[in-house]
């Protein structure tokens, strides 16, 4: 045990030291999510002011009819509306970007309103521009319209506007507000936690093996009065450490940046922060630690296969894919944590992370997903520990 | 002591080997050491000596407990190499040219951290570190971080780990290669006094001036077999050349 722990200690304190694995342990989960959310959050905001407050060129062909829409468009001074442009050239001019939208009122369309028949106006836009905002302006513009001409319909037909609202719908909804964002924003979650944390073992595991190997210290570990088994664990706790403190580490970035976020609606935040509160991040933690041993005893067993730190990083790197896979999956609609999916290792984690973020977490399954994931850990440490015996292992390249 | 019986070991040759070398290479097996014996005795220097590849590595890693006999045993200080590996490793010093350093770890930490995986207590410890430190100087850089050392200072650094636990047996596999002058003295030196504590000592190396220089006894080694094996001064007599480079050449061309 006393030697285990001089092993930990030791290769602890040179990890720490290591300011690469410092940076993915620490700088970069503490500062990416919090970065990101920030600027994609401020970006999307700036852009979507800009187009709320843009002056659109709006083409527009009324032929005398529907006044009263030309005239609130005309007088609007959010639109600048431009006349005389042929109706059958309005796709060609918002391709070009002379026009931003075009209204093509139906040269009948007065006729049609007058004998209570539906007009026909054509808008034409393009969606893909400033977040559809083009199309969303105008429509409010020709539903208001679209409305005071039903209001006088109802006026002039002597009716109560009920008639045609016969079911009247008021919503309650009991989803709480944590139950909402956990089921939607939770999904985030996992995905960074999960990725963190093999990031976060990703570096440690190739220093400890490949790069010990390297350097020539392994050969001198080895000849040192410790079991294989001891050396290993010693490493292996240390890539678990690091692996989970990552995780840890973005969670704290997380609630950095959300209160760095102004004007996220108070019970918003509230909710964000309810979300990661202590007994749900304690909770997320103990399903990370069996998936984080799985992590380091996986990238160990690679780590001292390969002949040097090199070698051990290019076949390491790819497998972040591997990884992200089962946790995409998990973002899909209608892929939910059940008796099968809580096997599945690396899709239970975020899944279950999911459940627990919404506080819908059903017991039983997250102790099959326990049961999965220890089992899983325990498995690949054997299986690691088999490996570190072997002579053709450790000595390949050496 | 070291007692090595008819030891042999062999290695599955993987694809690639095979293909580096060459066409005359048949089978996917190779014997790296083939039915050596040799012993090792207390207060002497035995010296391996052998060109590249010979074998020379592959024999002391099997008594230094990293890699297993395939056939014969081995015994230091009276303990099998494989049945009671950690005895042995307790007993043994070893050093290599190639030895690496913890970069982030000080000199103070790097030989704290062996002294405590040999189970060395506080006042042992403080004791041969005050003995090992003024011998090789290493009190003046001991708490700068061993990256930001000279290559010197860094080779005083691995003698003092190899020897902290003042162990009775002393393995060095080629540990003057790739040294310079100065340092590479150091180390023959502590060679030296490791034969005057009654030590036994193992060394392996390809450089001649040192064989002359420090052996006891000597065997060569050639494509895992020994061509010699017995007193140095044995050696010297059955010389049929000028020097100890010369003879070692019509030895190993004869073989």
């Amino acid at each position: 045990m006393s030697r285990f722990v001089t092993i930990f200690r030791k290769e602890f304190t040179d990890t720490i030291r290591d300011r690469r694995t410092l940076f993915m342990m620490i700088v970069f989960p503490l500062l990416l999510v919090p970065v990101l959310m920030i600027v994609m959050t401020n970006l999307q905001r700036s852009s979507m002011k800009k187009a709320e407050e843009k002056v659109l060129r709006v083409a527009l062909v009324a032929r005398g009819n529907a006044a009263v829409l030309v005239g609130a468009l005309t007088g609007h001074h959010d639109f600048r509306v431009i006349d005389g442009i042929p109706a059958d050239s309005m796709e060609a001019m918002i391709l070009r970007d002379s026009v931003d939208a075009a209204v093509v009122v139906a040269g009948d369309f007065d006729a049609a309103v007058a004998r209570m028949a539906s007009g026909k106006i054509r808008l034409f836009y393009k969606s893909s521009d400033d977040f559809d905002m083009v199309k969303r302006r105008l429509s409010d513009v020709i539903g208001a319209y679209e409305k005071q001409l039903v209001a006088d319909r109802f006026v002039k037909l002597k009716l109560d506007a009920g008639i045609v609202n016969p079911v009247t719908i008021e919503e309650h909804d009991v989803a709480s507000m944590k139950e909402r964002i956990g089921k939607t924003v939770g999904g985030m979650f996992p995905y960074l936690f999960v990725i963190f944390c093999f990031m976060g073992a990703m570096y440690p595991a190739i220093d400890l093996a490949a790069g010990e190997k390297e350097r020539g210290t392994m050969e001198t570990l080895l000849t040192a009065p410790v079991s294989r088994f001891q050396i290993l664990l010693g490493k292996f706790a240390v890539v678990v450490l690091t692996g989970l403190l990552s995780a840890a580490v973005s969670i704290v970035g997380i609630l950095f940046a959300v209160r760095q976020i102004s004007d996220i609606p108070p019970e918003m935040l509230d909710a964000v922060v309810a979300i990661l509160d202590v007994q749900t991040v304690v909770l997320v933690l103990s399903l990370l630690f069996p998936l984080s041993m799985f992590f380091a005893a996986f990238l160990l067993s690679m780590s001292i296969f390969a002949r040097s730190y090199k070698e051990a990083q290019s076949m390491i790197s790819p497998l972040m894919i591997v990884v992200i896979l089962p946790v995409m999956i998990g973002l899909f609609p209608g892929v939910t944590l059940g008796p099968l999916t809580a096997m599945i290792p690396i899709l239970n984690v975020s899944l279950a992370t999911k459940e627990i973020i919404a506080g819908t977490v059903k017991t039983g399954l997250l102790l099959e997903v326990y049961a999965s994931l220890i089992l899983l850990a325990g498995l690949s440490l054997f299986g690691c520990a088999r490996w570190f015996q072997r002579e053709e292992t450790i000595f390949r390249g050496v | 002591m070291i007692v090595v019986d008819k030891v042999t070991k062999t290695f599955s040759v993987s694809r690639q080997q095979r293909r580096e070398m060459g066409p005359e290479f048949k089978g996917s097996r190779i014997d790296a050491v083939k039915e050596v014996s040799f012993t090792c005795r207390p207060g002497r220097i035995f010296t391996l000596l052998g060109p590249n590849g010979a074998g020379k590595t592959t024999m002391l890693r099997m008594i230094a407990t990293m890699l297993k006999p395939s056939s014969g045993t081995i015994a230091v200080a009276g303990f099998d190499v494989v049945k009671e590996g950690v005895e042995v490793r307790r007993r043994i010093g070893f050093l290599t040219g190639n030895t690496g350093l913890y970069d982030r770890l000080t000199p103070d930490e790097m030989i704290k951290y062996y002294a405590d995986l040999y189970g060395m207590d506080a006042q042992t410890y403080g004791r041969r570190r005050q003995e090992i430190f003024g011998l090789l100087g290493i009190h003046e850089f001991a708490g700068r971080r061993i990256g930001k050392l000279s290559s010197g200072m860094k080779q005083k650094v691995s003698l003092a780990r190899t020897i902290i636990h003042n162990p009775d047996v002393v393995v060095f596999d080629e540990p003057t290669s790739a040294l310079d002058v100065v340092t590479s003295r150091a180390i023959i030196q502590l060679i030296k006094r490791c034969k005057e504590e009654n030590k036994t000592v193992l060394f392996s190396t390809h450089r001649m001036g040192e064989v002359s220089l420090l052996s006891d006894d000597l065997a060569i080694i050639h494509r895992g077999s020994f061509i010699f094996n017995g007193t140095y001064k044995e050696f010297e007599n059955q010389m049929q050349t000028r020097s100890v480079e010369d003879e070692f050449v019509r030895l190993v061309e004869a073989a």
